[in-house]
């Protein structure tokens, strides 16, 4: 009896719990295998029911141009760079196959390597030159490429066969099996485009796609925390050739013949619009879209003549009405009905940030600091010592030059004269990203977060500055990145898109990404600006808190309340020059702070 | 009859719901200040006034007239002007260019009228007439934003909504805005301010109402609201202000 009673009283709770959210959970799981299961089995249909050969045709140019739209997944879903010329690396790795295979008597596998190989360098080179520069460049240069590799194709006929193109390319062999039927060849082109799928959803995963994602949310902030934003556009750009390659050589065998047209401007904006039209931002919607796009004309060839143009209806309507592409209206629908989990993180380590204060050298010293735009001398001739531990704060009348220096600090501008000097390393004419990798940690005056990525990822991206001293491993950084989060109070927010935060939150998750790093010394551009007064005690706080970990903070700040109460030492800035510097008491009383800077009625320092 | 009153208006962002029905009232001549926590539903408050966004419920007067379905620029040729958190300035015009434009819902105003008025803000904000050639992009962040109420009260408003006027200026600077602020409503300009700094905006306000999550929660006059526990705690940080001087 007694048994009877305890098992009904134990088990009795359970059912009343579970049915909210598990079994919906299992079902969103087992929908998930479902679906991999069918992916899984779609290329083996032919093998059982007899397909026309048109359709087998059609899905193995559906299979080879996604692996070619997938490369723009990395370069325009991820990185956010615009690329108008994938037709071209496309046709390097076809023509490599074909020429390699025919005139040069490679075996395919060989051609495919050298078509990788040269697509991968033509990208590396072509990136390197252009993305530099930033902007709309990139989209510029890959035209003019493009159009330049149309011209070779046509007209170099010794080497090309111009535009007859070639015929006669011949299908690989695997483990002796030649892929000579169509069925067979087109499962292993599907199953080599799984695998690039996989790869391509795997990506944003790792600190590369992080980083590549950063630098498509905002370079800039990408940059200062750490993240080498050209050579991440570079290797972004080069993946996306060298997939182009490896999509066009597969096209080449399959289709046995190719000629110029196959690789034109026109084309390239056909991969475009695939990846648009699917969704950019996920491998899933590159290949949806490629599918997709390759089908259409088909089923609306019984609308005869105008088929063409209600193909570009349709593309218009689905552009238009869906900006994300497919792919975000289906994951939109997925996540209503199976919402994500909320993130399960256990208990998080204390948050660590221990600097020696042993060294009593500055950790920061600005010598003779100059900064001139044209005639202006926004910065002109600024020397300040910055004592380890301390909390620096930098004031001065709107247009002193204060931010301007702070850029300077971090290497958004190059000064014009002058050394900066962070813990004894001249490191004037370093990159942002170099000075982040020293200990230089940064937070903008109009926060700059990576507003659709997570708070978590934000401050991953922080964390995974070059020498940060924890584990390089990605549990170690996700780890470091809750730790921090929990250090800022904003824990339970770690997995909540940065977008959709209070501004007060993101001023938060803004200061935990560089914290994250580690800094040496925090630069900080006015925090409390757009803080009412109890979020700004708050700050106080989170900076008192901090000065217990021997960091050392260098701040702007026009709040004399908040500047007071934080700081050891202030600088005070007036037309790009040092007017005076001391402790809080001293600086305060200075007659010539008070008439550039504080006013007659410095009631508001209470 | 209050120069706007706001009944019962409710707004959303998507499926989220920013105002949960506001009814406020800013009579002729007064300042009224809007105080309340990130979030609250302040700048959705002057959006949704300044027909940027639009109302899901509710209606709002201006003078009289329901000005609830009308676009922003109607709104504005009817004497509303909005000077935006976050230095909406026009980077790539030069700062006489930037104040100038602000009278552009104006009909007839002549040129040597226009630049007389460009004078009048240098008078106010003397730091932006050394700038007067500058491209916007290269001011300061405070510099922007003293350029931004400048074009604000270019449009000579019957209603001037101030979002944040203080964000980012040096403490004098704040003082003379402020001052500024007092000396436009004596000449007759309705003002309706959002502030973070709670102290400044009660220091020049006639009455100042509390936002919470999308909802008015308290309202009276600035030695009221300074009074009040619930909204020293919340907004004030707590500590019982300084008399002012």
């Amino acid at each position: 009896m007694t048994i009877q009673t305890s098992t009904a009283g134990a088990s009795a709770p359970a059912p009343a719990r579970a049915p909210v959210a598990a079994p919906s959970r299992r079902f969103g799981a087992g929908a998930l295998v479902l679906l991999m299961l069918l992916a899984a089995a779609l290329p083996l249909i032919p093998f059982v029911v007899k397909v026309n050969p048109y359709i087998l045709n059609i899905f193995m140019q559906a299979a080879t141009y996604a692996v070619a739209v997938l490369g723009m997944t990395v370069v325009l879903g991820y990185t956010g760079q615009i690329h108008l010329g994938q037709a071209a690396f496309f046709g390097i790795g076809a023509y490599s196959v074909a020429l390699g295979t025919l005139v040069l008597g490679l075996n395919f596998w060989l051609a495919l390597l050298l078509g990788i190989v040269l697509a991968s360098l033509a990208g590396f080179i072509l990136g390197l030159t252009t993305l530099r520069v930033g902007g709309h460049y990139l989209a510029m240069v890959t035209i003019s490429f493009q159009v330049i590799f149309d011209l070779i194709l046509t007209n170099w006929i010794a080497v090309t066969r111009g535009p007859d193109g070639i015929s006669g390319i011949g299908r690989p062999s695997l483990f002796g099996y030649t892929l000579a039927d169509d069925k067979a060849y087109l499962a292993f082109c599907v199953l080599v485009l799984y695998l690039v799928i996989f790869g391509v959803w795997w990506l944003p995963k790792t600190r590369l796609g992080r980083a590549m994602q950063s630098v498509r949310e905002n370079e800039m902030a990408a940059e200062v925390s750490g993240v080498a934003t050209l050579v991440v556009k570079v290797v972004a750009f080069t993946m996306c050739s060298a997939l182009g390659a490896v999509g066009g050589a597969l096209y080449a065998a399959g289709f046995a013949y190719i000629s110029p047209d196959n690789f034109s401007f026109k084309i390239s904006i056909e991969f475009l619009t695939m990846t648009l039209l699917g969704g950019s931002q996920s491998p899933f919607g590159g290949a949806l879209g490629t599918v997709l796009l390759i089908l259409l004309p088909e089923w609306l060839r019984f609308l005869k003549e105008i088929y063409m143009a209600a193909y570009g209806l349709a593309v218009i309507l689905i552009m238009v009405f869906m900006p994300e592409g497919i792919w975000g209206i289906v994951m939109r629908a997925w996540r209503r009905l199976w919402p994500r989990r909320p993130l399960a993180h256990g208990a998080v380590e204390p948050f660590k940030l221990d600097f020696p204060l042993t060294d009593t050298a500055p950790v920061l010293q600005l010598v003779n600091v100059q900064k001139h735009f044209g005639g202006v001398r926004a910065v002109d001739g600024i020397d300040i010592d910055v004592a380890r531990g301390t909390v620096h704060a930098l004031i001065g009348p709107n247009g002193s030059g204060k931010t301007t220096t702070l850029n300077v600090l971090n290497g958004i501008y190059r000064p014009t004269a002058g050394q900066i000097i962070v813990d004894g390393k001249d490191l004037t004419h370093t990159s942002p990203h170099v000075r982040a990798g020293h200990g230089v940690g940064r937070t903008f005056q109009n926060i700059r977060l990576f507003p659709a990525l997570s708070a978590l990822e934000n401050v991953m991206i922080g964390a995974q500055r070059a020498h940060n001293p924890i584990e390089r491993s990605e549990s170690a950084l996700r780890r470091r990145a809750l730790s921090t989060l929990d250090f800022v109070g904003l824990l339970d927010r770690a997995d909540q898109v940065v977008r959709s935060l209070p501004y007060g939150h993101q001023r938060l998750v803004e200061i935990a990404r560089s914290l994250a790093g580690s800094p040496k010394l925090l630069l900080l551009d006015e925090p409390a600006a757009g803080l009412n007064q109890t979020e700004k005690q708050e700050l106080v706080k989170l900076l008192k808190r901090l000065r217990g970990h021997g960091i050392t903070i260098f701040l702007i700040e026009h709040d004399m309340g908040l500047i007071v109460q934080v700081s050891d030492r202030i600088s005070v800035l007036n037309f790009g020059r040092k007017i005076a510097e001391g402790t809080p008491d001293e600086v305060l009383r200075h007659p010539a702070v008070i008439a550039a800077y504080l006013g007659e009625s410095v009631h508001a320092a209470a | 009859m209050p120069l706007l009153e706001l009944r019962d208006v409710t707004s959303f962002y998507g499926s989220v719901q920013a105002l949960k029905g506001i009814s406020l009232r800013v009579e002729p001549g007064e300042i009224v200040t809007l105080l309340g926590a990130n979030g609250a539903g302040k700048s959705t408050t002057l959006r949704s006034i300044s027909g940027l966004m639009r109302p899901a419920s509710g209606e709002i007067f201006f003078d009289g007239q329901s000005i609830s379905r009308l676009g922003a620029e109607a709104i504005v040729r009817l004497g509303i002007s909005h000077v935006p958190e976050g230095r909406r300035i026009f980077p790539g015009l030069t700062v006489s260019e930037n104040i100038m434009l602000g009278a552009s819902s104006r009909a007839g105003v002549s040129k040597a009228q226009l630049r007389s008025e460009v004078g009048e803000m240098f008078a106010i904000f003397p730091d932006l007439e050394r700038l007067e050639k500058a491209l916007g992009w290269s001011l300061s962040g405070g510099q922007q934003q003293m350029l931004a109420v400048a074009r604000g009260l270019m449009a000579r408003p019957k209603l001037l909504m101030l979002d944040e006027p203080s964000l980012g200026l040096a403490p004098i600077i704040v003082q003379q805005l402020f001052a500024v602020i007092r000396n436009l409503q004596q000449r007759g300009m309705t003002i309706l301010l959002v502030e973070q700094n709670a102290h400044m905006a009660l220091s020049v306000a006639h009455r100042g109402y509390v936002l919470e999550t999308g909802s008015l929660t308290v309202e009276g006059s600035p030695a009221e609201l300074l009074d009040n526990e619930d909204v020293r705690a919340a907004y004030l940080g707590g500590a019982r202000p300084n008399a002012a001087n």
